[in-house]
């Protein structure tokens, strides 16, 4: 990293204008110049600057800082430890706030991934901001890192378009650096995973067969498993059932050997619906069970098994069976008032609940008034066309025809905009 | 004249509807089908609540 990036990087991490950091030093537009790397300003100037921002340059420190940091980032991708994490990040600010390195503009641009694995995802937009002001002087290694954080940041807020855009801009950066292999099939298998979200079933299909590639020759067969699960829900989309179950075993047998509970389960999940959405309630439900009574699972993992089970019960008239699930439903859900899903969980039971009950009033209110608006501002399409063709068929059922075919038309709307027609 | 002006506005409208399809791509579609997470290696030792 250029010494002039550096200095202004600190200074506008210290919150320092550029005068305050020039008095008596050199005059503002010098360092300005400096800044932008249009002048190279003599050891004297830097080193007055340098102290002036209270860091130290030392390059013996440089080297452990350096190994230091790139642990730190590769513990960003496969290390499961919250607690390790966020020690070894306070121990490199601490040290970055020292002494001048060549990996501090590295590490800034990693704190935007270190900020969403702990879920905090203000940190990590403030932090996008901050090295917006900066990102002019990003080389390309930088500048990959930076699209695919972004990316990452869009991902996690449910804007998919927006973070394949960042995505296909770090793809572009791919042939003007040298990274490991790894790193290349993390990037392929983030767009096969956002192709899968965006419906783009082919080009889902394409990158996660590329990853895979890249992944077996890693023997990381934890990856491999997550691959061939966006495989089985791509392959499942085109209708390609036996394909997508041949998938949805390979994850399960890796799973397996791999002690994962979680792969073994989201394949458990995948596998349910697949069966679901090809009439086969008896499987699904076997394997909803599973999910479901998984107890070391996490609660939205085991939520979304149990709202599946619920409707499949529901859809083969088993309402006993359902009211059942129902409750053990509403149990989990007081256990996780701050899951992001919360409210979408609680919609779907007390659809259910009011709908097995025949609490037509409160059902017809619930879904109209408040849970449609809300998936319609989610836009979940998916859950949209469900729950309005359920209530178009209760409609129907109660002879309100023309209600019914309000609701029918906004089931197929969404859906051609699902499919793009 | 009027013909050149039809097909400039024609296309206008075709190019601006394309584009407005582009932005307004489906996001979140899933109805119980869950993708891995992008962010995570799943393990069974795994701390992380995403």
């Amino acid at each position: 990293m250029e010494i002039g990036s550096f200095i202004k990087l600190q200074r506008v991490k210290q919150g320092m204008t550029q005068e305050e950091l020039a008095d008596g030093i050199v005059s503002m537009s010098y360092l300005s110049k400096i800044e932008n790397q249009r002048t190279e300003a003599s050891p004297e100037v830097i080193s007055m600057l340098c102290t002036r921002l209270g860091i130290e340059l030392d390059s013996d420190k440089d080297i452990t800082i350096k190994e230091k940091c790139e642990n730190w980032f590769n513990m960003l991708f496969e290390v499961n430890d919250k607690k390790e994490i966020t020690e070894t990040y306070n121990e490199l600010s601490e040290l970055l706030a020292l002494v001048r390195s060549d990996s501090l503009m590295m590490f800034e641009i990693h704190k935007i991934r270190y900020f969403l694995i702990l879920g905090e995802y203000d940190n990590a937009l403030e932090q996008i901001n901050k090295l917006n002001e900066v990102s002019g002087s990003f080389d390309s290694l930088h500048l990959f890192y930076w699209y695919k954080f972004k990316g990452n940041y869009s991902s996690l807020n449910s804007e998919f378009a927006q973070a394949m855009r960042m995505y296909k801009h770090a793809e572009d950066k791919l042939n003007q650096i040298k990274l490991d292999e790894e790193q290349v099939a993390d990037l392929q298998y983030t767009m096969a995973v956002t192709h899968s979200k965006l419906r783009n079933t082919l080009e889902s299909i394409e990158y996660a067969n590329k990853a895979i590639d890249l992944f077996q020759k890693e023997y990381n067969f934890i990856r491999c498993a997550q691959c061939h699960i966006v495989l089985g829900i791509s392959y499942r989309r085109i209708k390609m059932y036996d394909k997508a179950i041949k998938h949805y075993n390979l994850a399960r047998h890796l799973g397996e050997l791999n002690k994962s509970k979680q792969v073994i389960q989201l394949t458990n999940q995948n596998l349910g619906y697949l069966y679901s959405s090809v009439g086969d309630s008896k499987e699904a439900i076997k394997h909803f069970i599973e999910v479901v009574e998984d107890e070391k699972l996490e609660i939205n993992e085991r939520l979304l098994g149990l709202t599946n089970l619920i409707k499949e019960y529901y859809k083969i008239q088993n309402f006993d069976q359902a009211t059942k699930e129902l409750e053990r439903a509403k149990h989990l859900l007081q256990l996780s008032t701050d899951n992001v899903n919360h409210r979408l969980y609680e919609y779907i039971i007390h659809t259910f609940s009011y709908a097995i009950s025949e609490q037509h009033e409160q059902f017809t209110s619930l879904v109209m008034e408040e849970f449609l608006p809300y998936l319609q501002k989610r836009k979940d399409y998916g859950n949209l066309i469900v729950y309005s063709n359920m209530l178009a068929k209760h409609f129907e059922k109660v002879g309100r025809y023309k209600d019914s075919v309000k609701y029918y038309k906004l089931a197929n709307l969404t859906y051609e905009e699902v499919v793009n027609i | 004249m009027k013909k050149m002006i039809a097909a400039i506005a024609l296309g206008t409208l075709l190019v601006g509807g394309f584009l407005f399809t582009q932005d307004n791509q489906p996001t979140d579609v899933a109805t119980g089908e869950s993708e891995p997470s992008i962010l995570k290696a799943m393990s069974i030792n795994t701390s992380f609540d995403f």
